[in-house]
């Protein structure tokens, strides 16, 4: 276990900071806003991270808080700036806004070095710090998908009308959802940087936004789980299937798209369903004779309106 | 000074093509296609890989650049995006949908050509065609930036014709403003959007090759490129406006072709996403967009 555990250390720390930076996306997405800041925030954390560490020398977790409180910062005030915007235009404007970010990085001059980056942030961070900030991560999502603001959130995504007439404050969600994402990203960035020791404007750009998509929509958008699923799969796959090799980008491709058409709920969906047929079988199969007519017969109304809605929507 | 304006007008040209049948596509059957960068590049490519085999004169390799775009775009509308309008319970998400599977789509004719070109750049230097310049006195013309500006302009102005007073243009133009209402009046939406996606994917393919024969060469990663400057262009005239792409299409190669002469041009790739911002903050519609009442 521990050999194990030693010689695939960067396969798991990049398996938590994946994590991260998918969470970043599918927090916000979760609740209806189609936000790619989480990218922009990622970089902003690594950046921030690696300055004061190599400048200051200050301690890995104040270098990472402070990419984090930053970043948040900037989230708030982006969250203000695109108000008005929802759907695929929050979408495009939150994609510049990071892409924008990586060019300003590259003429950073010697603040950010340039187009080569910044080399040398060593620090004391480990695999046990990742491990545990995203363990603690995780369970505060987990805690927030369930309850009343669970709920909450699921009206701001399903309807955001109905929402706000039912008394939730939309807006004020949307702000809160756009800070986590930012802290999320740059508490992603920070602990990259710092565990690599450098950064360059490569590691941000279109591909970044593309990864975190890929995680997020193979593994399911709709919790913190369906991320921790595609972060699992995207980072380990390469080393399962190394006969797939130069050919891994088109399996990705594949099985973005197979997923965003037919699977739009992700494996996590999927498994769900599963397991809620799995268990309606079950229950069904023993109650044979008269008790069987009865959950038949409560279930009849439920079917037609499905099978009705359904024909509608094929419409 | 003159040579820039030409220079920025055969960018804003190839940006134009490119640009227009994204605009078109979204703006009336509501698909964001985020593919049709590498429908552009693999366009290109596959007329790179005959022209290689067979020395073809430049007519041929832009038809078959645009057939192969055309076929592409179809392809991608059947097997991917008509499931995806089909099955999703509300227009939000299959926008959605769409967007996300557009990404994984467009990764798979990049890894197809990265793999066959080692991420070399590839070009047509085996065809029959060869670039040459007249000198004009005061700025030097090619003519493949001839064909480029003649093309982009003429395509343009057809198509917003078409859109204006063809039959068939004014239905496209219905369903981008309400697509049941527009089926209840007898509109075919399927045969629409395939005939657009065509469209938009041929007039990638041209853009394709005519970058490649301007460039002498283009890299698979170029597409990747040009869908984020496209979309600048489209955001900044307004979503499904023609005479829209058209000046956000030259205004955009204007600013860059601008900082490039000016700077030393390490911040030209920002400008399409400062634009984007910019644009999406200040008037969302664009320059020429209709007004979309939002209520949340």
């Amino acid at each position: 276990m521990s050999t194990w555990y030693l010689s695939h250390q960067i396969l798991i720390q990049s398996t938590f900071i994946s994590l991260l930076l998918a969470l970043s996306i599918q927090v916000p997405l979760r609740a209806g806003v189609f936000s790619f800041a989480g990218i922009g925030s990622y970089a902003i954390g690594a950046y921030t991270a690696a300055i004061l560490t190599i400048r200051f020398q200050v301690p890995g977790i104040v270098a990472i808080g402070a990419g984090v409180l930053f970043a948040a910062v900037v989230g708030y005030l982006l969250a203000l700036l695109v108000a008005r915007l929802s759907g695929l235009y929050l979408g495009m404007a939150t994609i510049s806004f990071a892409l924008f970010l990586a060019v300003v990085a590259t003429n950073g001059g010697d603040l950010t070095g340039g187009a080569t980056g910044l080399y040398g942030a060593i620090s004391t961070v480990t695999t046990e710090h990742v491990l545990a900030v995203t363990a603690i991560v995780v369970l505060l999502l987990a805690a927030n998908e369930r309850g009343a603001f669970g709920r909450r959130v699921d009206a701001v995504r399903e309807d955001p009308q109905l929402a706000v007439s039912l008394g939730i404050d939309v807006i004020r969600l949307r702000r809160t959802v756009f800070v986590i994402s930012g802290a999320l990203g740059a508490c992603a960035g920070g602990m990259n940087s710092l565990l690599r020791t450098t950064v360059s404007p490569e590691t941000i750009g279109f591909h970044l936004v593309v990864t975190a998509l890929t995680m997020i929509i193979v593994g399911g958008a709709l919790s913190w789980a369906g991320a921790a699923i595609g972060a699992v799969i995207f980072t380990w796959l390469p080393t399962v299937l190394q006969f797939v090799g130069e050919w891994q980008l088109l399996v990705y491709g594949f099985l973005v798209a197979i997923a965003a058409v037919y699977f739009p709920t992700g494996l996590l969906g999927l498994l769900q369903s599963g397991w809620r047929w799995f268990r309606a079988r079950g229950r069904r199969i023993p109650a044979e004779g008269a008790g069987a007519l009865e959950p038949d017969a409560a279930e009849e109304p439920e079917r037609v309106l499905s099978a009705l809605s359904s024909a509608e929507a094929r419409q | 000074m003159a040579q820039d304006v030409l220079n920025a007008l055969t960018l804003g040209s190839l940006y134009l093509l490119f640009a227009l049948g994204m605009s078109l596509a979204w703006g009336t059957i509501g698909i964001l296609n985020f593919a049709h960068g590498s429908i552009f590049m693999f366009a290109a490519f596959s007329a790179h890989l005959i022209v290689r085999d067979v020395a073809l004169p430049i007519v041929a390799v832009i038809a078959f650049g645009v057939l192969v775009g055309a076929a592409l775009s179809v392809l991608l509308q059947v097997l991917a995006f008509e499931p995806i309008q089909r099955r999703a319970e509300d227009h939000r998400k299959a926008e959605l949908q769409i967007l996300v599977g557009g990404i994984g789509i467009a990764i798979i004719p990049l890894a197809i050509a990265q793999h066959l070109t080692r991420s070399v750049p590839f070009g047509y230097s085996a065809g029959t065609f060869s670039v040459t310049t007249w000198d004009l006195g005061f700025v030097r013309l090619s003519n493949i930036q001839l064909i480029t500006l003649v093309t982009a302009f003429g395509l343009a102005g057809l198509i917003g014709w078409w859109l204006r007073a063809a039959r068939p243009g004014l239905a496209l133009r219905a369903i981008g403003v309400d697509s049941e209402v527009a089926t209840m009046m007898g509109v075919d939406r399927r045969r629409l959007a395939l005939l657009t996606m065509a469209v938009a994917g041929g007039l990638a393919g041209l853009a394709g090759v005519l970058l490649t024969y301007y460039l002498g060469s283009i890299a698979p990663e170029t597409g990747d490129a040009f869908l984020l400057k496209a979309f600048a262009a489209i955001i900044l005239g307004g979503v499904g406006s023609i005479a829209g792409v058209v000046v956000g299409a030259l205004v955009l190669a204007g600013i860059e072709t601008f900082v490039l002469v000016t700077t030393n041009g390490s911040w030209t790739p920002a400008i399409a996403f400062g634009l984007i911002f910019f644009m999406l903050l200040v008037r969302p519609n664009g320059l020429f967009g209709r007004q979309e009442v939002r209520r949340t």
